[in-house]
This record gives structure tokens, C-alpha cells and sequence, in this order.
């Protein structure tokens, strides 16, 4: 299925008017990123829709939670960095708290692009490694990272159909497409993207692609791999993994995140509940990104130690 | 304006829950919940469309209490206005209790989760471009605090109102000049940043910084409820362009050791100062400057004379030259004169046959409007009662020196706002103050008690320097002030004299309860709660009184 390079933004900014022509209730708003976002053209499209806030991070996601108060559906977002890094108070105290009856918060998308070292060339301070572990512990919250732009597709129209406050974390550059276009998402389901026997391997975003590589280098090795994508972080698919633990006898989780109260903290957190395994956590080990061109990419992933081969060689210490 | 007296009545009681509940809660804000008491009353009377038994009425305006922290303020309103009981608002801070610490959406009429600030405007702003989108006329009425308006998102908020010219938006600025620290000049200065700058003229001040962001800004007095009306009224008429009032409050507003105070940011006060709190809050009073005591060419200039020296009504005393043999002016005159102040217009009617003429005095713009019971009976007044109350005016009765509250009349006490009592034969300017008036107004304090009498008693007719503190200790709240005020050649000076003689007063009648409660151990521990100035000030008059 992995084949051609898409970019997840272009497809985001598609959805939204997709789904902007049928559901009034949509509402775009931005934080002078927009065009890098691929949000500006919902504006043209749905002039009285969209709103622009300059950079103003706290701002943006507050008028989102006015406008969410007032029955809209809103997408707002910028980079990573900005939001959660410029906002977590008032992505709690403003979108996640206020709740009314059954409404958990209030109905406000957080899209944002330039998650992880991938962002490269801008530096470690425009590397958002710490937003998982920010998002994930807010009440009400549920956090999304899709592994390609059919994901990113599926799940900003599941966003818009599903009341409550949601974070969804895209990555900038192009990513491998995973999935077929006919793949169910379902919310808190993770997809056996490889199935196997021996080891599994749970991943989100574009790690996912790497742990593919990974089970097909240890396929040499007569490996079998499960690979997982779990592209929702939160409400985590719990029975997926305990099966998969019961199935495999341990479990490496890859994330493009620190490794501390990430992803892998979350896989931690379930599987010692209901089939305690070993558990390895791949990821960026409690450090800053940095600097990296395109074509120097490899360099920054080798250094963290975050490859198909750093994936597969882990699998085979621990199977050692 | 409407509902003077309404929101003054509920002023009162809704301070008087602030200091309950956050008493019983143990800790709580009281300084910024006393401060906006007058502005949510307008608010809430006057301006917001809501509705208590469906909170969730799609056609409601919404409030939006940014100075979250100020929930017991909120809280006593939403209770006062019938969102819920009164009595739950024991519950407050408790365990279980939808009424939190901070406003959250448990509570019916919260329309947001304050508390962490900078927060409000923001999201008031995403309601109002909702509203926009939906082509709803729904207005948003949001109020931040000063402390509030350090956090940069104000700013940015401010800068987004502006660019999408938000008109369906009042933001109300709470300018108590005070935060949690300390005075808001020391902490973070909102008005003058450089040394030497002239306050008044400067481009520093709150007022220039939202004037330069785009807005359009109205600047009041907090406490006076014509003035805040009038503001949120401007604000309505403002289009393409975000409003805000600059609201200038006290903290504390009604409790002496509270106002200004810093301490009393966030303290509770303890259970037994709460009787010496309800007299202070009781003791609220108001100075009524008749300007027919001036000379009747000049009344426009008059009233602008006691505009200015912060007097709180401007009674006219209208005679019709045949209830009373001297003639004044008439409503065609206070029609006339309704442009020249937003100040209340206290009308005072020695005219008989009042009810054929009260729908004219209404439409003059009267605010309060007194008839004589000498000049009605009981069916009557009865009309005129509820042509009044159904137009939210003032309603008020006036009795001669030498007549007695008619039987008739116990029936509208409940609902009637003031009584004025006659200390002199109305009909002429001048005259000396009946003595006996005052054993009078302290007899009429029995049947007004049984009857359930809310309102206030105006003392008027000859009151003046000598005698206005004993007319405060018989029980009258609004002094009428002709010759002693308008008569003289400093007006302001002859007001600041009433205003300081009615407080000594009280700081008398304070200490004499605080002695009754404990001692003089106990009015040292009471004195002990003021500032500095303010608790040698009262430690002097103790002393003076034999207490200390």
C-alpha cells in the first residue's frame, strides 16, 4: 500500500472545505499560519468563517472556545510549538473544562502541523516533543496522530462529527501513504497495519512508516512483526494492546516525542493493568531536537536513534 | 433611566449574600465581587435579556464574568434574579456545591468558566463573531478586571476586537485599583508609567491604551447606577466598533476597612463582624441638592454645580401654586432640563391631584417620583402606585410636618421606595427645621419595620450642618439639601460637610455596636481591620466617645 509522498496539510485544508460546503457549522480559525496550514483557502470559500488572530496563541484558542460556546464546530490550529506550547492554560481552563450535561468540553479542534524533530531546518525551539504528554493528561481531551493524509483526512471528518474538544498533531513533511482509502478509523481503535507473531510494534504518526520497515528488515531476520498504528493516542485502544502483548510477549512503542509521559508512557500505563510485559519506549530520550535540512533528515533520526534499523535492532536485544 | 431603586434594593441585599457566603465558605473574594455589585445590577435589570427558568433560551443575551474570582457577586445575582435559591448560596465553596470557587457550568446562568484570566474577552469574542455569523442579536457583556488587564491576551483580544469591528460586544473594566498584592499603580501600573507624567493629560492612561487600540471607551463613575446605565446604553448605539466602559470602582464598595484595601482581595471576613458590616452596608445614604433653593433662571448651571460636587440626585420641587401657594416649575421644565444630567431626578410633587398628571412627569424623564398624601387617597395613589411600578420608577410618598402616615398607605410600604418626611410646611425655601420632626421620623421607623418597608427616608426641609447626623439617626437615608447646599456660595464644600458629618455619624453609631457586641476589646479587634489611616482615624473618635 506504502507508496507515493502526500502532504498532510494539503489534505486537511481539502476536508475542511469538504466538509465546510455540507456543515455550516464549521468555523476555521487561524494564528497567521494559514496558508502554511492550508486553512487560508477555506476563507476565500467561506468568507464570514474563517478568522485570522495574528500570532496570538492564547487568543486563538479562546475565541475558538466563544465560538464552540455559541454551537460552532472549530478547527483552529497553528504550529505544535504554539499550541499547546503558548496555551495550555487556556486549552484547559477554556475548551476542556466547561462542560454542560453530557457535553465534555467545549467543541474545538486544536489541528496543528510541525509535530516532532521532523520540522527539521527551524530548529530545536520549533520542535514540539512534549505535546502528547500535555494534551493527553487534560480531561475531556482526545489526542490524534495520523501516520499519513488519508488519516489525517478520516479523522478530521470524524473531529467534526464527534462533539468535544480534540488535538490532532500533523507532521510537516511529506509522509508515505499506509492506509487505503477504504481503511475504517474508528475513534480509541488502533489498525494492525502488519500482522504478526514475535514482537509488536506500536506506533503513531510517522513512525508507523518506520515501524513498517523495521518488521520487514526483521522479516529477513524470521521475525514476525505486529505492527500497530495507533493513531489514537487518547482514548488509547487498550484492548488492541493487551491482546497484542498476550499474543507477542512484549511490546516497542515508537513516537516522535519524548519518550517520558508520551505515547509509550500511555501504552505503559494500560498494559500494566491488564497483561504486564516488557515494554520498550522508543522515541527522543528526554532531549531537544535540532537543526536539520531535508536531505539531512536521516542524520537527526540517526542521532535520537529513531530508524527502521534502531527499531529493529531493539527488537532483536530484547529478543536476545 | 429605569429601575433605579430596584437595583439599588438589590445592590444592598446581593452585598449583603457577598459577605454571607464567602463568611460561611470561609475564604472567597470580597473586594472585586463588591465592586461590580452596581454594574451586574444594571446589567441585570436593565440591559441583559435572560431567563432564569431556561437558562439555555436561545434568544439570552450572555454575561460573561472574565473576573472569575468575583463568583460570589455573580452567584448572589444569579440567586437574587430566581436561577436558584437563595439558601444554596451556603453552598458555596463546598464540597458537592455547584456553586465552585471559580463560576463553572454546573451553576445555571454561567455562561463561562472564569477564573484563570485574560481569558473572558477572548472568548466573549468568539460568542460575539458567532452571533455574527448566525445573524443573531445577541449581545455579549463581558467584564474584565484591572488586575485582569496585565495578562497580555487582553491585549491581543483587544487588538482582534478592533480588527473585526466587533459592535455586539460591551466590556464592562472593573477599575478598582486594587489586585491580589497590592494597589494595581504599585504592581502594575495601568494609568502612568512615566515619572513625572500628568495623570489626567497623559497618553499612559487605561483609557488612552483601549482609546489607541481601536475602541471606543466610555469612562463612569462604577457605583452610579444612572451613569453605568447610560454608558452600556452609548455602548448599544456604537456600530462597527468594539466598546468598553472604564468603570471606576472601590474595592470593597460599602465596607469601609474592605475599600481600597488589599487585604480584603481575597480574605473572608468572620462571623462577628457581620452585624457591624449590615449597619455600615445600611447605612448607605444619598444627598438630594433642591435647586429651586438657587434662583430658578439658573437651574441648568445649578445642576451642573452639584453634578459636579457629586451629589447623588437632584430633587425638584415642583409646586402647582394651589396644593402649595408658591409655584415652581412644571414637567415641561424637567423635560428641559433631562439633557443637562444623567444624575436622578428625585420630583418631588406638592401638587394636587397627582394622578392626572404622573404620566407627564414620567415622560419628562423622571426617575423618582414623590406625591403627597395630603394630595391622595387610597385609590388614587393606588393608580399612581402601579403606573409607577409598572414603568420602573421610583415610587414615593411625602408627608407634611403635621400630618400622620394615613392608614391607607401601610399597604404600599412594602413596594414603596421612599417616604419623604417634611421637616418643614413645603411651599417655600428657607424655612427652619421642625424640632419635633425628629421624634416623628424615629416613631415612623416602628410601622415602616411591620409593613416591610425596603426603601429610604428622605429627610427634607431645613436639614443642614447642625442637625443632619441626628436626622441619620432617626432613620433617614436621603437628605434633601435646598439652602444648606444650593443656597451657598461653595457648593461642593457645602456637600463634603453633609458627606462628612453623615460618616462621622456612623463611625458613632459603629463603635456604640461594637461596644454593645464586646467591649472595647472587641471595637480594638474591629478598628484593627481598617488600614493604617483609617483605623487611627476611628481609634480617635473611640476615644473621644470615653470607649478606648
Amino acid at each position: 500500500m506504502e507508496s507515493n509522498l502526500t502532504d498532510m496539510r494539503t489534505v486537511y485544508g481539502k476536508t475542511l472545505i469538504e466538509l465546510g460546503k455540507s456543515n455550516h457549522r464549521i468555523v476555521v480559525i487561524g494564528a497567521d499560519t494559514t496558508n502554511s496550514l492550508k486553512i487560508s483557502q477555506f476563507g476565500k470559500i467561506f468568507k464570514n468563517r474563517f478568522f485570522n488572530v495574528g500570532i496570538a496563541e492564547a487568543n486563538l484558542v479562546s475565541i475558538a472556545a466563544g465560538l464552540a460556546n455559541a454551537g460552532k464546530i472549530v478547527f483552529a490550529g497553528t504550529y505544535a510549538i504554539f499550541v499547546p506550547g503558548r496555551c495550555v492554560d487556556q486549552i484547559r481552563n477554556a475548551i476542556a473544562y466547561p462542560s454542560r450535561c453530557n457535553q465534555k468540553g467545549l467543541n474545538v479542534k486544536l489541528v496543528v502541523s510541525h509535530g516532532g524533530i521532523s520540522v527539521g531546518a527551524d530548529g530545536g525551539s520549533h520542535q514540539q516533543l512534549e505535546d502528547i504528554a500535555i494534551m493527553r493528561t487534560i480531561p475531556n481531551m482526545k489526542v490524534l496522530i495520523p501516520a499519513d493524509s488519508v488519516s489525517v483526512s478520516e479523522l478530521t471528518r470524524i473531529m467534526s462529527e464527534k462533539y468535544g474538544p480534540f488535538y490532532m498533531r500533523m507532521a510537516r513533511p511529506k509522509t508515505h501513504t499506509i492506509h487505503h482509502t477504504s481503511q475504517k478509523f474508528l475513534l480509541g481503535k488502533g489498525i494492525i497495519v502488519n500482522d504478526g507473531s514475535d514482537c509488536t510494534i506500536a506506533a503513531c504518526g510517522i513512525t508507523v512508516k518506520m515501524a513498517l520497515d523495521a518488521a520487514r528488515l526483521l522479516k529477513k531476520d524470521g521475525i514476525s512483526c505486529q505492527v500497530i498504528d495507533m493513531f489514537s493516542i487518547k482514548p488509547l485502544d487498550n484492548d488492541i494492546l493487551e491482546k497484542s502483548a498476550r499474543k507477542t510477549g512484549f511490546i516497542i512503542t515508537c513516537e516522535e516525542h519524548n519518550v517520558i509521559a508520551g505515547f509509550g508512557s500511555a501504552v505503559c500505563e494500560t498494559i500494566s493493568n491488564t497483561y504486564p510485559v516488557p515494554i520498550k519506549r522508543i522515541g527522543i530520550n528526554d532531549s531537544f531536537g535540532e537543526s536539520a535540512r531535508d536531505s539531512e533528515m536521516t542524520l537527526l533520526f540517526k542521532k535520537h536513534k529513531l530508524t527502521p534499523e534502531d527499531i529493529a535492532n531493539n527488537v532483536r536485544e530484547i529478543r536476545r | 433611566m429605569k429601575n433605579y431603586y430596584s437595583i439599588k434594593k438589590t445592590a444592598l441585599k446581593v452585598r449583603k449574600l457577598i459577605i454571607d457566603c464567602i463568611s460561611d465558605a470561609g475564604s472567597g473574594h470580597p473586594g472585586g465581587s463588591l465592586s461590580m455589585v452596581e454594574i451586574l445590577g444594571c446589567l441585570f435589570y436593565n440591559h441583559i435579556k435572560y431567563n432564569p427558568k431556561n437558562p439555555g433560551w436561545n434568544k439570552r443575551d450572555k454575561l460573561i464574568l472574565s473576573k472569575g474570582h468575583a463568583s460570589p457577586g455573580l452567584f448572589s445575582y444569579l440567586a437574587m434574579m430566581g436561577y436558584f435559591e437563595i439558601d444554596k448560596l451556603s453552598t458555596f465553596r463546598k464540597f458537592g456545591s455547584m456553586l465552585q470557587g471559580h463560576p463553572n457550568l454546573q451553576c445555571p446562568g454561567v455562561e463561562f468558566c472564569g477564573g484563570s484570566l485574560g481569558i473572558g474577552l477572548s472568548f466573549s469574542i468568539g460568542d460575539a463573531l458567532a452571533a455574527r455569523i448566525d445573524n443573531s442579536s445577541r449581545r455579549i457583556y463581558t467584564i474584565i478586571g484591572d488586575g485582569e488587564s496585565d495578562e497580555g491576551q487582553i491585549w491581543e483580544a483587544a487588538m482582534s476586537a478592533a480588527k473585526y469591528g466587533i459592535d455586539n460586544l460591551t466590556v464592562i473594566l472593573d477599575r478598582n485599583y486594587v489586585q491580589q498584592d497590592s494597589h494595581t499603580e504599585d504592581i502594575m501600573p495601568l494609568d502612568v508609567i512615566a515619572e513625572n507624567t500628568n495623570t489626567e493629560n497623559s497618553i499612559y492612561t487605561i483609557k488612552n491604551k483601549w482609546k489607541s487600540f481601536g475602541w471606543n471607551v466610555i469612562d463612569i463613575d462604577g457605583h452610579k447606577i444612572e451613569q453605568i446605565d447610560y454608558a452600556i446604553r452609548e455602548s448599544k448605539k456604537i456600530k462597527n466598533k468594539p466598546s468598553i466602559i472604564i468603570a471606576n470602582t472601590v474595592k470593597g464598595k460599602g465596607i469601609d476597612h474592605m475599600e481600597h484595601n488589599p487585604n480584603w482581595h481575597g480574605q473572608a471576613p468572620q462571623r462577628e463582624f457581620i452585624p457591624l458590616i449590615d449597619t455600615e452596608l445600611n447605612s448607605q445614604f444619598m444627598i438630594a441638592p433642591s435647586i429651586i433653593a438657587g434662583y430658578s433662571s439658573d437651574l441648568q448651571n445649578k445642576i451642573k454645580l452639584c453634578e459636579h460636587a457629586k451629589a447623588d440626585y437632584i430633587h425638584l420641587d415642583v409646586m402647582d401654586g394651589i396644593f402649595v401657594n408658591n409655584k415652581t416649575f412644571d414637567f415641561k421644565k424637567i423635560k428641559e432640563l433631562r439633557n443637562v444630567t444623567n444624575l436622578p431626578f428625585d420630583v418631588h410633587l406638592m401638587i394636587s391631584n397627582p394622578l392626572k398628571y404622573i404620566m407627564k412627569y414620567i415622560d419628562a424623564g423622571s426617575d423618582i417620583i414623590s406625591v403627597h398624601v395630603e394630595a391622595c387617597n387610597e385609590s388614587s395613589f393606588g393608580e399612581i402606585h402601579d403606573i409607577l411600578q409598572n414603568r420602573g420608577m421610583g415610587i414615593g410618598l411625602a408627608i407634611n410636618p403635621d400630618t400622620k402616615l394615613p392608614e391607607w398607605s401601610y399597604n404600599f410600604l412594602t413596594s414603596l421606595d421612599q417616604l419623604i418626611v417634611m421637616s418643614v410646611q413645603p411651599g417655600k425655601s428657607g424655612q427652619k427645621y421642625i424640632e419635633t420632626t425628629h421624634a416623628k421620623t424615629q416613631s415612623l421607623l416602628h410601622i415602616l419595620h411591620k409593613y416591610k418597608f425596603e426603601g429610604y427616608i428622605e429627610a427634607d426641609g431645613g436639614v443642614c450642618q447642625t442637625n443632619i447626623g441626628q436626622c441619620f439617626i432617626d432613620g433617614a437615608r436621603i437628605f434633601v439639601g435646598g439652602n444648606a447646599i444650593v443656597g451657598q456660595s461653595n457648593v461642593q464644600n457645602a456637600i463634603t460637610e453633609f458627606r462628612h458629618t453623615i460618616l462621622y455619624t456612623i463611625k458613632k453609631l459603629l463603635i456604640s455596636q461594637a461596644n454593645k457586641i464586646g467591649g472595647s476589646k472587641f471595637i480594638e479587634k474591629w478598628i484593627n481591620l481598617h488600614n493604617k489611616e483609617k483605623s487611627s482615624m476611628i481609634n480617635n473618635i473611640a476615644t473621644d466617645l470615653g470607649y478606648m
